[in-house]
């Protein structure tokens, strides 16, 4: 399958604060990639940089096999864009605020701009200026969205939108994808990358630590386990086991709740010299995959660093 | 690309403030020019030194050249000039629309051409106004000695005055991104070529007078000598090395988010 973005070492540097240290990572045509990180973790600063509003410092960014200072121009009228902090300005309308962006692109049927505002509920008579922040939001959504371009690329999208109207986006990112458009979104909320991402990649501190199916990425991590015994244990029975963690064991000793990773085999054959009454095991939401990744950070994602996004 | 999408865009959103300025800079201009009946008398108690630094004397030419052409009006029309210029590309930038209008498939040449074209525009606008409203009274306040194409001239040279000065801070908005900065650059600028201008002769410097803007603008007389095309070719010529020094590290630099 075709790369749609192919990204290699790409490093950007402000100054000696480092925005991403040699990024590679391919997104193939048709899938739904969600990038997910913290604020400041390099998210917005990939996404400009395959705009060309910024430059490398090293490495290689390609987008739809273009080249983004090169072929600019080519390349940005295959895309759509929503920034992570989407603003726009104006006296007139809504409506003539799309059609003025429309015609940067050479121009969009009304019909179109029309079926997606109404399916967003964005009402077309407001003045820009009057906007709420969900409905700016909506704003950038169509906008990105109405020349039907090969690949979206979304910073943060759904922030300030109201779960209805997240609902509806989402649906329109999964038809977009069953249209064979490529979805590249960034996030920090994992619910909504999860509902519709093909595969996620994990970025911090501008390098990616993890990239895979959501799929993947749950059977490869930590998985939440309760189990209930019919008379009082020693919690050293299963301290130190593989893949075992977060131990804990109630005051009367019969309720053991903690995590495991990996295969849970030496934690069973421990569980069998007792008699268990109950066991209880949850897949976990990417949302913990997500923090497991962050909590085993030497060094937190920097607060400072935020302007980085 | 439709062929001038931002250039319309950016004068229809700046409509209102450049019909307001236009109207009120035409005003500024047909009521200091009307005032010259009552003040052609006084130019004898101004003290020679001061009459010679101002270029005046007791015709309507020279009246004109020291008072509405003299200040008032250019300054009104450079102010427009720096505002939109400042506005053009740092302004955006700062607000973060930037980001919006360049990842549509223009270029960012094309951006700052289209923005510094509205500047032009409007510049070209508010002379128009100027001179229509010198004319409106021209008869009345006694200024028929100067010659309605005299006066265009001194009209056409007031826009290229204020695309000038719009054309630095164009220039520096878009190589620095801030428009503050901007603003700063283009005001000192402004001050020390007014300085240059008026006080050269004075202080046996000539040649530094033609290092400012405001002597090509005014040091030719339009007034009494019609278009002075050399002097004109001065001021376009400076305006494109300010847009294209601005543009040329725009095309290399980050934009701000």
């Amino acid at each position: 399958m075709e790369n749609v973005i192919e990204l290699r070492d790409l490093t950007k540097t402000y100054g000696t604060r480092r925005g991403l240290t040699g990024l590679t990572l391919d997104v193939v045509q048709g899938e739904v990639f969600g990038f997910l990180g913290p604020n400041g973790a390099g998210k917005s600063t990939t996404i400009r940089l395959l705009l060309d509003l910024i430059r490398p410092t090293a490495g290689r960014a390609t987008v739809l096999g273009l080249d983004p200072r090169g072929d600019g121009v080519q390349l940005r009228r295959r895309v759509g864009y929503l920034a992570g902090d989407f603003v726009c300005d104006g006296r007139q309308n809504v409506r003539a605020y799309l059609r003025f962006l429309a015609e940067l692109r050479g121009g969009v049927p009304q019909t179109r701009i029309d079926a997606l505002a109404d399916r967003l509920g964005l009402d077309q008579s407001t003045k820009i200026k009057k906007l709420s922040k969900g409905n700016r939001q909506k704003v950038g959504l169509v906008q990105a969205f109405m020349h039907t371009p090969e690949l979206l690329i979304l910073d943060e999208p759904s922030s300030g939108l109201d779960p209805l109207v997240q609902q509806a986006f989402l649906d329109m990112v999964t038809e977009a994808a069953a249209g064979g458009q490529t979805v590249f979104m960034s996030s920090h909320i994992m619910s909504e990358v999860e509902a519709v991402a093909d595969r996620v990649g994990i970025i911090r501190d501008g390098s990616l630590v993890a990239l895979d199916t959501v799929a993947n990425l749950r059977t490869g991590a930590i998985c939440d386990v309760e189990i209930t015994f019919e008379a009082s244990v020693p919690v050293s029975a299963f301290e130190g086991l593989p893949g075992v963690g977060r131990l804990h064991l109630d005051e009367a000793g019969t309720r053991l709740t903690g995590q495991i990773s990996g295969p849970p085999d030496a934690f069973i054959k421990a569980l069998a010299h007792f008699s268990v009454t109950g066991l209880r095991a949850t897949e976990p939401a990417l949302d913990e995959v997500f923090h497991a990744y962050y909590d085993g950070a030497e060094a937190a994602p920097r607060t400072d660093s935020t302007t980085l996004a | 690309m439709s062929a001038a999408a931002i250039l319309t865009k950016t004068l229809s959103d700046s409509r209102r403030g450049l019909i307001g300025w236009s109207v009120g800079t035409a005003l500024v201009g047909m009521v200091y020019a009307s005032t010259y009946p009552s003040q052609r008398e006084n130019v004898d108690s101004i003290p020679e030194a001061l009459r010679q630094s101002l270029n005046v004397d007791g015709t309507a030419a020279g009246y004109l050249q020291a008072s509405v052409f003299g200040i008032i009006v250019p300054l009104l029309a450079m102010i427009y000039g720096v505002t939109m210029g400042a506005r053009a590309i740092a302004g955006d930038e700062e607000s973060g629309q930037l980001d919006l209008l360049l990842a549509h498939p223009i270029t960012r040449t094309q951006l700052v051409l289209q923005r510094f074209g509205a500047l032009v525009a409007g510049a070209l606008g508010i002379s128009a106004l100027v001179w229509l409203a010198v004319l409106a009274v021209r008869g009345s306040a006694e200024l028929t000695s100067v010659s309605p194409l005299q006066f265009l001239a001194q009209c056409f040279n007031l826009a290229l005055l204020a695309i000038t000065f719009g054309a630095l801070a164009v220039g520096v908005g878009a190589a620095v991104g801030r428009r503050a900065v901007a603003l700063v650059v283009v005001a000192i600028v402004g001050v020390l070529s007014y300085t240059a201008s008026t006080f050269a002769t004075q202080i046996g410097a000539d040649w530094i007078a033609h290092l400012s803007p405001f002597h090509y603008y005014i040091g030719g007389e339009p007034l009494r000598n019609g278009f002075q095309w050399g002097d004109a070719a001065v001021l376009v010529i400076a305006s494109a090395i300010f847009v294209a020094a601005g543009l040329a590290r725009f095309n290399r630099r980050d934009i701000n988010s």
